[in-house]
């Protein structure tokens, strides 16, 4: 089995444990002396305070809306109390996409910019990506970071890389089959896109030979990653990440969940009622992270609001990093729907596992009087016959009574009325203002 | 390991001395901070456990 780094990826745990701790004493001192949220954070909290890895316990979880907060009229622009470096370090903006509220701006020094391809390297490394990849990079270019790592921990790794930004869906097939490009990083519902269009113009998605692929920007739920997989032919792999905690866990050839990429971060899944115990092998648990070595933007338990599935300890590759068995959701994306507790991944496994026939969906929750309604939209292949559309409509209802123990209604749109994203894709809207 | 965090601190110096021999000169210095970055990484990649 090769790893990008067999000495620290094959570490026992108790060492992993001593080398993070020793990483979090380090950064917990410099966020103290250089990032103003944090002196204000950890008044009365001193480094000499944290003298066991339990000891980590006592710094307060991080919020996203505190960062927000921080960045709101505080100098320096536009990066706030947040910065903990000199603003002429910083060398790229960054910033959160705003799902939830307003984007929060990261500054990249040249350092914690180059340390985060390094994170990403141990990604694509234990995914399968090597130097005789051309990794086609379906994005477009922007202030948003999901792909940028890709890119340069794709160089860093000796792959070859194909920026194929500024290029519409159909322009981005033809330079996939043009380069021959055999491996691919995108959003999930993207690769999706590019598979429905090339298929449009008469091309099967496999004859592209890509050799593998892994998502970024979104949720990957097993369904959809096993549709992809048929689709393309080939093995598509998962991480996670955010803007703020750079990406910290990737998917190895077993895919069996993520292992974490230690000892760059130290991870913590707590349970959900305290968030002040570490759950067991197989139960849920809130992901919070401290990226160890970012200095530029130093976070110190960043309270994701993910739950995911502790996994074992072992891994047939070898790795010895915590494992994260499956991103259960957000707890902010998980709604109560006529006392109900919903969660619209549910619906995206439902769909991508059993309707291969629906390539597209929205879920819209809107309020009548005192009446919680859920309607699904759907887009069919334009193959499927507009009566077996209504009846895969029909089905879906149903299937969907069961799973969610909710009723809704099913409407079938027309070819492509439904918005395409090549970023984080928006398809469920609670129009009821009041969640 | 101990014979390669040696390796790296060596690096280190060198990088250091660089800095303090440019004289002012950005490009010895840009380019001794950049290595300096990667012993930082390097660092990262053998802690001493």
């Amino acid at each position: 089995m090769e790893y990008w780094n067999k000495y620290t990826e094959t570490l026992p745990r108790e060492k992993l444990n001593k080398v993070e701790f020793g990483h979090f004493k380090n950064l917990f001192a410099f966020a103290k002396a250089n990032s103003k949220l944090y002196q204000e954070k950890l008044k009365g909290i001193e480094p000499g305070d944290i003298k066991t890895y339990d000891d980590i316990k006592k710094v307060p979880f991080t919020y996203k809306e505190e960062l927000r907060r921080w960045q709101e009229n505080v100098d320096p622009f536009p990066y706030g109390g947040l910065l903990g470096i000199p603003i002429e370090q910083v060398s790229s903006f960054r910033q959160t996409s705003g799902t939830t509220g307003r984007p929060v701006y990261v500054p990249e020094s040249y350092e914690s910019w180059q340390w985060r391809i390094e994170s990403w390297c141990h990604i694509l490394w234990m995914a399968g990506f090597r130097p005789w990849h051309r990794l086609f990079l379906p994005f477009g270019y922007n202030v948003y970071v999901a792909f940028w790592e890709a890119h340069y921990a794709a160089e860093k790794l000796g792959c070859e890389v194909v920026p194929g930004g500024a290029l519409d869906t159909k322009g981005r097939v033809n330079k996939i089959i043009e380069l021959k490009a055999n491996a691919m990083a995108g959003t999930p519902t993207y690769m999706l896109n590019i598979a429905q269009e090339a298929m449009a113009m008469g091309i099967d998605p496999k004859s592209f030979g890509m050799d593998r692929m892994i998502g970024a920007g979104e949720p990957l739920p097993e369904a959809t990653r096993k549709r992809i997989e048929a689709t393309y032919g080939c093995k598509m792999f998962d991480h996670i990440g955010s803007t703020e905690t750079c990406g910290f866990a990737g998917m190895c050839e077993a895919q069996k969940g993520l292992h974490v990429v230690e000892p760059f971060f130290l991870v913590e899944l707590l349970d959900r009622e305290t968030l002040s115990k570490e759950v067991a092998v197989g139960e849920q648990g809130v992901i919070v992270i401290t990226p160890l070595g970012r200095r530029s933007f130093p976070v110190l338990r960043f309270n994701t609001n993910d739950v995911a599935i502790k996994g074992p300890s072992e891994c047939e590759c070898g790795r010895t990093s915590l494992k994260l068995m499956e991103i259960v959701g957000r707890v902010d994306d998980i709604r109560k729907i006529r006392g109900v507790l919903f969660s619209p991944k549910t619906v995206e496994q439902l769909i991508r596992s059993e309707f291969p026939e629906i390539v597209e969906y929205e879920i819209v929750v809107t309020r009548e009087d005192i009446m919680d309604n859920i309607l699904l939209r759907i887009e069919c292949d334009p193959k499927v016959a507009a009566a077996e559309a209504q009846e895969a409509g029909k089905r879906l209802a149903e299937r969907h009574k069961i799973k969610t123990n909710l009723s809704c209604k099913v409407q079938v749109e027309p070819e492509g009325s439904l918005p395409r994203y090549d970023l984080k894709a928006k398809r469920f809207k609670d129009m009821r203002g009041d969640h | 390991m101990d014979e390669i965090r040696k390796e790296i601190k060596k690096i280190e110096k060198s990088a250091e001395r660089i800095k303090a021999l440019a004289d002012g000169n950005n490009a010895l210095l840009k380019n001794a901070s950049i290595i300096l970055t990667f012993v930082y990484l390097l660092k990262f990649c053998t802690p001493d456990e």
